[in-house]
């Protein structure tokens, strides 16, 4: 019996963001399907995982992903260093924690010099993060801005209550900009039609509709990056069209199921297969929701995922 | 396509004799609509409206069961392609590969860890489904010696048994004869006679096909001999592939009711890289897969799977609940605050959020409000004054305080007199509206 | 339509104070000019009135009674406080409406009140924990508070059905599955069940300039799928009403019309 593939086409697309220069720049987005479904549309580029550096050491992260870093990470610049010239990182997302005002409290100066040191020392593209403090991001991400300029770095995060200095920042600078709003499908359009009135590029946004960790709210990231998806293609509502980012590092690296102690919980098995596994299934899960760029800390579950984009290839 | 519950009602008999367990044919219909009943609870229907009705209230995949007693599981029923639209209903089962080239030992060893596989997540007890049973030696007598094997030590678990030979499935299945298992492995060559053994067996069809046209044209072929209940392989192997036909499946079954797809399918993920397989398996769990086939099952492993499960197929019109319970937020002393909030889990996710922010150590009290957030809890009258107050007393958390205050959330500053006349010595303060102003506030008593 | 006025509530600031102390003046001033802008039926809601509810209720009904020759909707789920409220309720101008039962078993005793006191009830399409999905679920549940209406002797034509409108801002597919709800509610019997929804529920959460608007366009949308009454701002929707009327040929038309 000769099967009739119902296939879907949309009218929308996501747009092509390329962050980096030359020829280590990297490009994702502009697929008019739903993700890795090539067999019904274009799906010209891969996602891409970017590696998670802090500027100061991983104090509060676990055994499991801190002991790949022992060597290096006393410094941010060693550190962005290893993750490109021996991991072989495509991407590295440097997060500036220590200008939380409750982990150093690093001037924006401060902040603003050691981004021009790793700088200096990769390639690769570089996404720059602040701490989470809405109103401390605003002071030091403008700052940033300043010493990014002419690299077409991605900046963030602009939300809600601080996104007016920093898409100045990232327009002055000209920028790429990651706008986060809180696992809500509606302010995320709303946050990126906001930057839009700005005057800020549509096509120089990236949407981060807040990650989770797997057993932790998973699901709600799960469907809104669906629904920001389809909205995207089967809408074509332009202000959903960005690539998605999930920052998955930092919302697995701190569930019980990546620290406790398999002695203590002899069902859950293995504690350091358990933690990396516990970040590549949260990656994945996003990878098949939608998401176009991940932030990542542990180089085996990076590694895996890159494995699992490979094998959903088809030839 | 669908009819309405209206439209249902209009054929049935209309007595209201409760027969079928509802109160009204009205109420039964209206059920029958959503597939929650079937038609042959009703006694009295009939047969013209059976004739109508039954194609109109079969569900586009067809509701199958694996395995037998308390831990089988329901597979098929679904209607929707994306879990947002409404809820995946029937959970996929994950199964386990045996091969028959397995030394006893060997093979003994899959079987306890299955059996031993349970994990408690959230008041749901999860663990490995089914064992598969594989026919890699091509002698029917190791096939069979497994299938003893395997429904001697775990006469519970469900077996998926995979061969090419009508003969080896017969003397496997003889082990679980009645025990709804699933005979994998009917392809063109061998349709007939598998689908013989499945009937005599009364056991599920595994087609193995080679491409969705095969596919198809298989379970065609498979109803013409009488098999009712399938479970569909397209051969797909690769995660693009897996993804490429469960995609057609799902949608030619839901979209366009197209019934020889309208079967459960069952994903092959086994890799030699037990990592990556799993992550083959994310792929089967999120993308419409009945069944989940794994070479391995370590423990690590499952929990991750049986999570991921749980997330996919929760209902996302029942908002995730936490446990009514008290929850400590870094390492509390007797001077610490003490909060309370709904169970609503992106309430609690949020709030506890904040308060690690804060880095004040600090007691969360989380009430049981059916998932409700706070201002609509309260008007539900599930999060009220006396509620609250029956929860802090039964706790007994005060002999861990030193001062007995409770923060309660700002949308119910109303509250605040009321809980204190109904716990006496207490005293309440009004914290903050929305989670957001938490460190803020936190620090400030600090 | 019928329109039943939803000021006094006690989520309204204003309105809370006045409840606290007792105050009968801006209780009576705000139901008073919700007759005036067309409200047939007041909704008396005092939340869930843990303490004094009784005494609470008997004083709305009573207080708004006094100066509005209107029927009370009494909105609590406080079973003891409706039961208050229904027995000082005056009649001579209309039923009152107990808002309201639904399949969460901790309300099917305010069908007892309804078949006691020969009052009206509004049955909540929702049962207990969970929203419903869509217009079929909301169907089922119907049928099982209308089963269950009959067996406590309440006529189904005392049953109005709300199919529960949620917030636009975080469940924007609920509104389309609310309009094909009273469309097929009016199905489940004949003569057709009534219909009731509480609009502003719609743009709950959203900014302030745009809330009336999603109120009357929906309001609109909902009349002219046949909705029997609404628990709404009499001054937001009074002409929406009035004109969703003329249009489907309910009123007759007359030039002034707006002002009758």
């Amino acid at each position: 019996m000769p099967f009739t593939p119902p296939k879907e086409s949309y009218n929308g697309k996501t747009f092509e963001l390329t962050i980096g220069q030359g020829d280590k720049a990297v490009t994702v987005g502009g697929e008019n399907v739903l993700a890795f479904h090539a067999f019904e549309g274009s799906v010209p580029r891969e996602p891409a995982v970017a590696f998670e550096v802090q500027d100061m050491p991983p104090d509060d992260w676990p055994e499991t992903v801190a002991e790949v870093f022992k060597n290096v990470s006393s410094g941010p610049v060693t550190w962005a260093k290893y993750c490109q010239d021996s991991l072989g990182a495509g991407i590295i997302a440097l997060r500036l924690v220590s200008t939380h005002p409750d982990r150093g409290d690093a001037s924006a100066d401060q902040a603003a010099e050691t981004v021009r040191k790793v700088l200096a020392a990769i390639n690769v593209p570089l996404i720059v993060l602040g701490s989470n403090h809405a109103e401390k991001d605003a002071a030091v991400l403008v700052k940033v801005a300043e010493v990014l300029k002419g690299t077409n770095s991605l900046l963030g995060k602009a939300q809600e209550s601080n996104y007016k200095t920093i898409v100045a920042a990232a327009m002055a600078n000209d920028l790429k900009l990651i706008a986060m709003s809180e696992l809500d499908i509606n302010l995320s359009k709303q946050l990126n039609i906001l930057i839009g009135q700005m005057g800020f590029d549509k096509e120089k946004l990236v949407t981060d509709p807040m990650s989770s960790a797997l057993s932790y709210g998973l699901e709600y990231t799960y469907s809104v990056m669906e629904r920001i998806k389809l909205a995207a293609l089967a809408q074509n509502d332009a202000t959903l069209q960005a690539p998605m980012l999930a920052d998955v590092g930092m919302f697995v690296w701190k569930v019980k199921e990546t620290q406790a102690a398999e002695a203590d919980l002899p069902a859950w098995g293995s504690l350091r297969e358990r933690g990396i596994e516990w970040e590549a299934v949260t990656a994945t899960s996003f990878l098949i929701a939608g998401a176009d760029i991940l932030i990542m800390r542990h180089p085996e579950a990076i590694g895996a995922v890159k494995k699992f984009i490979a094998d959903m290839e088809v030839k | 396509m669908a009819l309405t519950g209206v439209e249902i009602f209009k054929m049935l008999p209309k007595t209201n004799c409760k027969k079928c367990g509802q109160p009204t044919c009205l109420a039964f219909a209206m059920k029958l609509a959503q597939r929650q009943v079937s038609l042959d609870q009703c006694p009295d229907v009939s047969e013209e409206a059976k004739q109508k009705l039954g194609e109109a209230s079969a569900p586009p995949i067809r509701p199958t069961v694996l395995g037998s007693g308390e831990l089988a599981v329901k597979m098929g029923e679904e209607t929707v392609l994306f879990r947002h639209e409404k809820k995946f209903v029937n959970p996929c089962a994950i199964a386990v590969k045996i091969s028959d080239t397995a030394s006893e030992a060997d093979a003994s060893k899959v079987i306890d860890d299955v059996l031993s596989s349970e994990i408690d997540r959230v008041g749901q007890k999860l663990r490995i489904n089914a064992l598969f049973l594989s026919n890699d030696s091509g002698d029917g007598a190791k096939l069979e010696a497994l299938a003893k094997l395997a429904s001697t030590k775990a006469p519970a678990v469900a077996a998926i048994i995979s061969t090419t030979s009508p003969d080896a499935a017969d003397a496997a299945l003889k082990h679980y004869s009645g025990k709804n298992a699933v005979l994998y492995g009917a392809n063109k060559d061998n349709l007939e006679a598998m689908a013989g053994k499945a009937k005599a067996h009364k056991a599920t069809l595994g087609i193995a096909a080679t491409g969705l046209d095969e596919l198809c044209d298989l379970t065609e072929k498979a109803k013409g001999f009488g098999v009712a209940d399938m479970v569909i392989d397209s051969g797909a192997r690769r995660a693009g592939e897996i993804l490429r036909d469960n995609t057609y499946i799902r949608r030619s079954a839901v979209k366009k009711n197209f019934k020889p797809l309208g079967y459960p399918v069952i994903t092959f993920a086994g890799r030699d890289d037990s990592m990556l397989e799993s992550l083959i398996a994310v792929l089967g769990i999120a993308k419409y897969a009945s069944i989940v086939v794994l070479n391995s099952a370590e423990r690590w492993k499952n929990l991750a799977l049986f999570s991921l499960r749980q997330n996919i197929y929760t209902d996302p019109q029942v908002p995730m609940q936490v446990q009514q319970n008290i929850y400590k937020i870094g390492e509390p002393g007797p001077k610490s605050p003490f909060l309370i909030t709904t169970n609503f889990s992106l309430t609690y996710f949020i709030v506890s959020g904040e308060v690690e922010n804060s880095k004040v150590p600090c007691r969360l009290a989380v009430l049981d409000s059916e998932g409700l957030s706070v201002l609509t809890a309260w008007a539900a009258g599930k999060f009220t004054a006396s509620k609250i107050a029956q929860f802090i007393k039964e706790s007994g958390i005060e002999t861990e305080l030193e001062t007995k205050e409770l923060i309660i959330p700002g949308y119910v500053a109303i509250l605040s007199g009321s809980i204190e006349d109904k716990l006496e010595g207490w005293k309440i303060t009004v914290g903050p509206r929305e989670a957001n102003g938490l460190p803020a506030f936190l620090k400030a008593r600090a | 339509m019928l329109i039943i006025g939803e000021k006094l509530s006690i989520i309204a600031k204003r309105v809370r104070e006045a409840m606290l102390k007792k105050d009968k003046g801006p209780i009576q001033e705000i139901a008073k000019r919700q007759w005036d802008e067309g409200s047939r039926m007041i909704d008396a809601n005092i939340g869930p009135a843990e303490d004094g509810g009784e005494e609470l209720m008997e004083w709305m009904v009573t207080t708004i009674q006094e100066v509005v020759s209107a029927p009370v909707c009494l909105d609590t789920t406080n079973y003891k406080a409706i039961e208050a409220g229904l027995k000082v309720h005056n009649n001579e101008w209309g039923r009152p409406l107990i808002n309201s039962t639904s399949n969460d078993p901790e309300r099917f005793p305010m069908l007892e009140l309804a078949a006691k006191y020969n009052s009206q009830i509004i049955g909540l399409t929702v049962g207990k924990g969970g929203l419903p999905a869509d217009a079929e679920e909301r169907c089922a549940i119907a049928a099982e508070i209308m089963a269950r209406a009959m067996e406590y002797g309440v006529p189904l034509e005392d049953i109005y059905l709300d199919p529960l409108v949620l917030q636009i801002a975080t469940s924007q597919d609920h509104a389309m599955h609310v309009i094909r709800a009273i469309k097929m509610f009016q199905e489940l019997n004949d003569p057709p069940m009534k219909t009731v929804v509480g609009l502003s529920n719609i743009s709950n959460g959203c900014p302030k300039h745009v809330r009336p608007i999603l109120n009357k366009y929906y309001a609109a949308l909902l009349m002219y799928n046949g909705l029997t009454a609404a628990i709404a701002d009499s001054h937001e929707i009074g002409e929406v009403s009035k004109t969703i009327d003329v249009i489907t040929g309910k009123t007759l038309y007359a030039h002034s019309y707006l002002e009758m």
